[in-house]
């Protein structure tokens, strides 16, 4: 078109082919990036296609609009409509067939010079090209070329004419006679062929639309409206057209012509073109002046034109291309949803598929599946996803389940391994739920009125929290201890207390015992190779030869770190005194170090008593040390303040270190509600808090709720025999939560249930045992309801009252013999059981009845034909197992 | 980390929804072509279609799984102004040798006078309900009053809201400290019409649901809407797919005074992620079982796979073609910066650079 504005076509032939017009003509073949086709010059259209520029063509100036000839001969034939009102016919690259040389270069005039505005290829007559052109008063605006006429002598006199005045030499190529003529004193906008007739043209005309009728020129069908730009036929549905004005889109109905069906929304700014998907029904694309967006209708059903009022769906969207304002866009004729972009400027091209809106749907073991269009894709979280992203806590979940992680009640602390083994957040719970049993006991033999006092509270068993031990400390005493293993006089005040020393004991520093001895807790550091937390701890106690040995021995081990020997020189010179540049140095200096250990040991060294803020709140530093930190160092009076404070901090941020001080109480569900919305592991929750007070804790809502989800989850998996096997942990920690009976028999005439196994009824108070029956039913004697003492029914084959144990019937034959003993001892007591038909509602002794439906189909009971063991699917089943086992 | 793969679809036009059973071995596609397929997971992994049939006389929108607990269960939706309600029947024929299996229209529900957009199952602990919302603006509320009776359902609630509603939510939450919850959407496309998200709440008191919220930020027309799996947490995740991609967090505040429940919970509403990467509409949404993944798709023909790290702030993890060819080449390159993380409007830039990055190279 003119100049600054591009505008595309594509090949209705060659599917790779495509002609981009601005100032000049120019073909493109679209082909894969980097396929041995493709030149170096190939311009990438995207992330798979380039475009290789085949040829161009600049012969024909002031272009207007163009049209590509839609037979498959000649190939490469375009009709170019110019400024001046005149149609001339052009090719690109190079062919030789006769008919397209002598169809080259011809030119088609109007009377008047006009522009002209669009041209349209009848699409079953290929030779009849239709023109629109710009008003004249005395001329027709909608002129109907035979592009294989030849001139004839008087029409070559007009020509004569018309070569004088424009200057053309050419004459033998000019035609100067339309076949028809229409729409006179009018100016027409856009053409379109209807494809319902070959004879039909639409046409945007001047404020109207009108269908001229070729075999009848004199009448033509019209509409008056604005929408008169862009006509263009629905490939699709051929009596749907759309048409623009500004920024309005107008769809009509050939149908019932006289009002738009529908009007799209307006959009801000003036349209500039409008296609039909012709791969896809009912999409259409349309592009607003400075845009980088097209704009997709989505029109999910043909509009019936019979006074339906369902109002057609219409879903907007748009898509982006690229980032630069877009200049024009062509549909892809066969490929789907595809098109070409070409910028305003530059001719920057796009390759670009169009996506159906896409559904998808989380599977409940993350597998996601999404619908585009017509497919279907499912995606599985692939195993070979390393470490790079951290696994979904879905997924962990699940692979926690099938390890049996929680279930390990004996070595609990082994649960963080079968977890993983790589959560510090999982493994201090565990290792915090697992001394407490071994704890209350050890305090049984040193504390006893802690013990006591747990005893009144009733909470013997249940791990409270070191918070709540502290709490109830008294009886501290405050020992000024020196430094041992240097001969400085200062001396540090720690304190001391039984309660204190059950709190280190929780903290994994000291083993058992009342004297504090952290040897052995250093050594295990030592032999995990964690120098620095080592060294601290020696340091905590006073033992600053011991921490530099450990340093030494940190920066001699393999794969050590050589800055620990620099660390244990610049240890080796504490120093007391105030103001001596060591202290300067060290309060300066160790906030540049790395590790949290080696940072609070300085911290340490250079704080006044009491006053080790920079110990306690150093958060990289584990929770355990720092409590074990606080209960050596802090009063009575800042104790508790600080463990109030470390506690609410904790249950912020839902760390589970926390429960060390806060215990499977009240605060410890407070605690893991805010894990559980952080991280959304109810497993955890779930195993870690049945293991509170039954009254208490297991009882709280949360805590229910929290449990519940975790058995809907190993439901959604279908871990039904995980979900077994915690429901069979959770009784035993929490008795109350066993299931009730599911089913029982009852008698007919009094309702109650004839059999007594089910201990959650205890509410019936009487001892069905003084009747003889039991659970069991080999054992039962009687032949009568143990609440009204009514007869039980009859079994339907041997006519004897339930309850009779079943004698082995007659009729069984060898087939019995031939069984094993070990299977008919299995059968044995399964013969006397209760069964009966769903449907019929006849029953009798499970053995009788498994044998009678060996040999029969129907009930054994007269006159009634229901086919009772075909109606089991089960019963079927046991049938096949058995005629395979025989 | 993701791996796409194609199943063989057979539909005859395009698939609007698809939806997984509770156990995510069985699945149903449903399509412009009037139909609904059910699909079986077989032990090798491989989905087989066992059924297929023609369910509406329109595009069918939306098909959902009850709870299994309530049998073999599906609901659909569709433009011809009815949702319906199927149940799979076995044992009555041969089909299931021929891997056919035989599903019934057990009740069509006619109430709506314009398109059905929307169709979704309470969670099961409140027994068997379900919930459509329509073009017209109404949200509907049904029951079954008789699980084992699938064709009574009786309609239990109306609500009007006058903007047309596209998508609906059942709040999953199961505990007791949380009221039954719906989420309502709306594409009406005038965005002067600010709140195109209502919340309903269920009031004992009246026993009916009454707006608890209405998310005045979301303006433009949303497509789709989620509530996460509640999992335990003690608030509500909600995503919303509208011209981005939005995540709310909705923290009931305790009451005080229990007796007090006349009028519905009051809800603080915070916005955790906004995320424009589709660059335009986004059209679905959908989370994981444990309400830690979220997928997206939208207009850039992308899935998109959104996480939360311990922080609470959400980033893309994974970009999915819609046709499930890999993201390669300079569109992944364009995906790198936005994984990157960090805040989101750094996240948007990044990406948007990234995309410049890509054209850079034709020109």
């Amino acid at each position: 078109m003119s100049g600054s504005k591009p505008d595309i076509l594509w090949s209705p032939h060659h599917a790779d082919r495509y002609v981009i017009c601005d100032s000049e003509l120019g073909l493109y073949r679209i082909g894969p990036v980097g396929s041995g086709e493709t030149k170096a010059g190939a311009l990438p259209l995207s992330v798979e296609t380039a475009a290789t520029l085949l040829a161009i063509n600049s012969d024909t100036p002031y272009m207007k609009c163009v049209a590509w000839y839609p037979k498959h001969e000649p190939e490469c034939l375009l009709a170019v409509g110019q400024a001046n009102g005149r149609v001339v016919l052009t090719s690109l690259g190079q062919s030789h067939n006769s008919k397209c040389k002598e169809l080259m270069g011809k030119e088609f005039v109007p009377k008047h010079a006009r522009q002209c505005n669009t041209l349209a290829w009848n699409p079953v007559d290929s030779n009849w090209l239709a023109a629109g052109l710009d008003k004249h008063r005395a001329d027709f605006s909608v002129l109907i070329w035979d592009i294989s006429s030849k001139f004839s002598p008087e029409a070559s006199v007009a020509a004569e004419k018309i070569r004088l005045s424009s200057g053309d030499t050419d004459s033998g190529l000019v035609v100067t006679k339309p076949l028809y003529e229409l729409g006179q004193n009018d100016a027409c906008l856009s053409l379109c062929w209807l494809p319902r007739d070959q004879k039909l043209l639409l046409a945007g005309m001047h404020r109207n639309l009108a269908i001229f009728d070729l075999r009848n020129t004199s009448q033509k069908t019209f509409v008056n409206t604005k929408a008169i730009q862009g006509v263009t036929v629905d490939p699709h549905f051929p009596d749907r057209v759309a048409s623009f004005f500004e920024g309005q889109v107008a769809i009509w109905d050939l149908r019932k012509f006289e009002k738009p069906v529908l009007t799209l929304t307006e959009q801000p700014k003036p349209l500039t073109k409008v296609a039909w998907c012709p791969t896809r029904m009912g999409l259409l694309a349309t592009l607003t002046r400075d845009s980088n967006i097209i704009r997709l209708y989505d029109m999910q059903h043909t509009p019936t034109p019979i006074g339906d009022e369902t109002e057609p769906t219409i879903i907007e969207r748009s898509v982006q291309p690229s980032n630069s304002l877009i200049g024009s866009f062509a549909w892809h004729p066969t490929s789907q949803n595809r098109m070409v972009v070409v910028s305003a400027a530059n001719r920057v091209m796009t390759d670009f598929t169009v996506f159906e809106r896409i559904s998808l749907a989380w599977s409940s073991t993350t597998s996601l599946m999404w619908a585009c269009g017509r497919h279907l894709y499912e995606c599985a979280e692939g195993v070979g996803g390393e470490g790079t992203v951290e696994k979904d806590i879905a997924t962990k979940m699940r692979q926690r389940a099938q390890s049996r992680y929680g279930h390990d009640t004996v070595q609990v602390w082994k649960n963080h391994l079968l977890a993983g083994g790589d959560d510090p957040q999982l493994k201090s719970l565990w290792y915090t739920l697992v001394p407490f049993p071994m704890q209350v006991s050890l305090m049984k033999q040193y504390t006893e009125d802690v013990e006591q006092k747990q005893q009144g509270s009733k909470q013997a068993l249940v791990y409270s929290g070191i918070k709540n031990i502290v709490k109830s400390s008294s009886g501290t005493t405050e020992n000024r201890r020196c430094w041992s293993g240097s001969d400085r006089q200062t001396d540090v005040p720690r304190f001391h207390s039984e309660e204190r020393s059950l709190a280190l004991r929780l903290c994994g520093w000291i083993n058992r015992g009342p004297d504090i001895n952290v040897e052995p807790f250093l050594r295990s550091l030592e032999g995990e190779g964690e120098w620095e937390r080592a060294a601290a701890v020696a340091l905590f106690n006073l033992d600053i030869r011991r921490a530099i040995q450990i340093l030494n021995k940190g920066a001699s081990a393999e794969r050590g770190d050589l800055n620990l020997n620099v660390v244990a020189m610049a240890l080796s010179g504490y120093t007391d005194e105030k103001s001596s540049l060591w202290r300067e140095m060290c309060s300066s200096l160790r906030l540049q170090l790395k590790n949290p250990y080696l940072c609070v040991m300085f911290a340490f060294l250079t704080s006044e008593p009491g006053t080790y803020d920079g110990v306690l709140y150093e958060s990289s530093v584990a929770v355990t040390d720092r409590v074990a930190f606080a209960c050596m160092f802090l009063n009575d009076a800042q104790l508790p303040r600080y463990m109030e404070k470390l506690t609410s901090e904790m249950k912020e941020v839902g760390n589970l270190e926390g429960i060390l001080l806060t215990g499977l109480t009240k605060d410890g569900v407070d605690l893991m509600e805010s894990y559980v919305d952080r991280t959304g592991d109810v497993q955890t929750a779930s195993f870690c808090m049945l293991k509170g007070s039954p009254g208490e804790v297991v009882k709280d809502p949360r805590v229910q709720c929290w449990i519940e989800n975790y058995r809907n989850l190993l439901d959604a998996w279908r871990f039904w025999h995980k979900r077994a096997e915690f429901d069979i942990h959770r009784s035993k920690l929490d008795p109350s939560s066993k299931p009730l009976a599911q089913v029982f028999v009852s008698c007919n005439f009094c309702g109650k249930s004839i059999s007594y196994s089910c201990s959650a009824m205890p509410h019936q108070g009487r001892g069905f045992s003084q009747y003889g029956v039991s659970g069991s039913p080999t054992k039962s004697k009687v032949t009568s309801c143990p609440g009204c003492r009514k007869p039980l029914p009859r079994c339907a084959l041997c006519l004897m009252n339930m309850g009779t144990p079943v004698s082995n019937c007659p009729g069984t034959g060898k087939s019995d013999e031939k069984v094993d003993l070990t299977r008919e001892n299995k059968l044995a007591q399964f013969n006397n059981w209760f069964t009966w038909c769903h449907n019929c509602r006849h029953g009798g002794h499970a053995g009788h009845i498994l044998s009678w439906f060996r040999d029969h189909t129907e009930c054994p009971v007269s006159a009634c034909t229901c086919k009772c063991m075909q109606l089991d699917t089960t019963g079927n089943l046991v049938f096949l197992s058995r005629s395979q086992s025989d | 980390m993701f791996v796409a793969r194609s199943i063989a679809a057979d539909h005859k036009d395009l698939i609007h929804d698809v939806s997984y059973d509770f156990h995510g071995r069985r699945m149903a596609t449903c399509s412009s072509d009037q139909s609904v397929k059910v699909w079986d997971k077989s032990d090798n992994g491989e989905w087989n279609c066992t059924a297929s049939w023609k369910t509406h006389s329109g595009s069918v929108w939306r098909v959902t799984w009850a709870h299994p607990e309530f049998g073999q269960v599906l609901a659909s939706c569709s433009f011809d102004r009815t949702a319906a309600v199927w149940e799979e029947i076995v044992g009555e024929s041969n089909d299931k040798q021929r891997g056919l299996s035989h599903w019934i229209k057990r009740t069509t529900l006619v109430d709506s006078r314009t398109s059905v957009t929307d169709v979704k199952f309470a969670p099961k602990h409140m027994g068997l309900m379900l919930t459509t919302c329509s073009a017209d603006g109404v949200m509907r509320v049904y029951e079954a009053p008789d699980v084992m009776n699938l064709s009574q359902w009786s309609l239990q609630q109306e609500i009007s809201s006058k903007l047309s509603c596209s998508c609906i939510s059942w709040s999953p939450s199961s505990s007791r400290a949380h009221a039954p919850m719906i989420a309502v959407g709306s594409d009406d496309s005038n965005t002067a019409y600010s709140g195109k998200v209502h919340i309903y709440e269920y009031i004992e008191n009246t026993r009916k649901y009454a707006k608890a919220e209405n998310l005045m930020t979301v303006t433009d027309p949303v497509h789709d809407i989620a509530f996460a799996p509640n999992l335990g947490r003690s608030f509500h995740v909600l995503a919303i797919a509208t011209k981005d991609v939005r995540i709310f967090k909705l923290i009931p505040l305790r009451k005080e005074s229990a007796a007090g429940s006349s009028g519905p919970t009051k809800l603080q509403v915070q916005i955790l992620a906004q995320f424009d990467n589709h660059n335009s509409q986004v059209w679905r949404v959908s989370w994981n079982i444990s309400s830690t993944l979220l997928a997206s798709s939208g207009d850039d023909g992308c899935v998109r796979l959104w996480k939360a790290n311990y922080m609470d702030n959400w980033k893309c993890t994974a970009i999915l073609r819609g046709d499930g060819s890999p993201v390669t080449g300079s569109s992944s390159q364009a995906a790198v910066p936005s994984t990157a993380g960090g805040p989101q409007h750094v996240l948007l830039q990044a990406s948007s650079a990234g995309r410049k990055k890509a054209q850079l190279i034709p020109g």
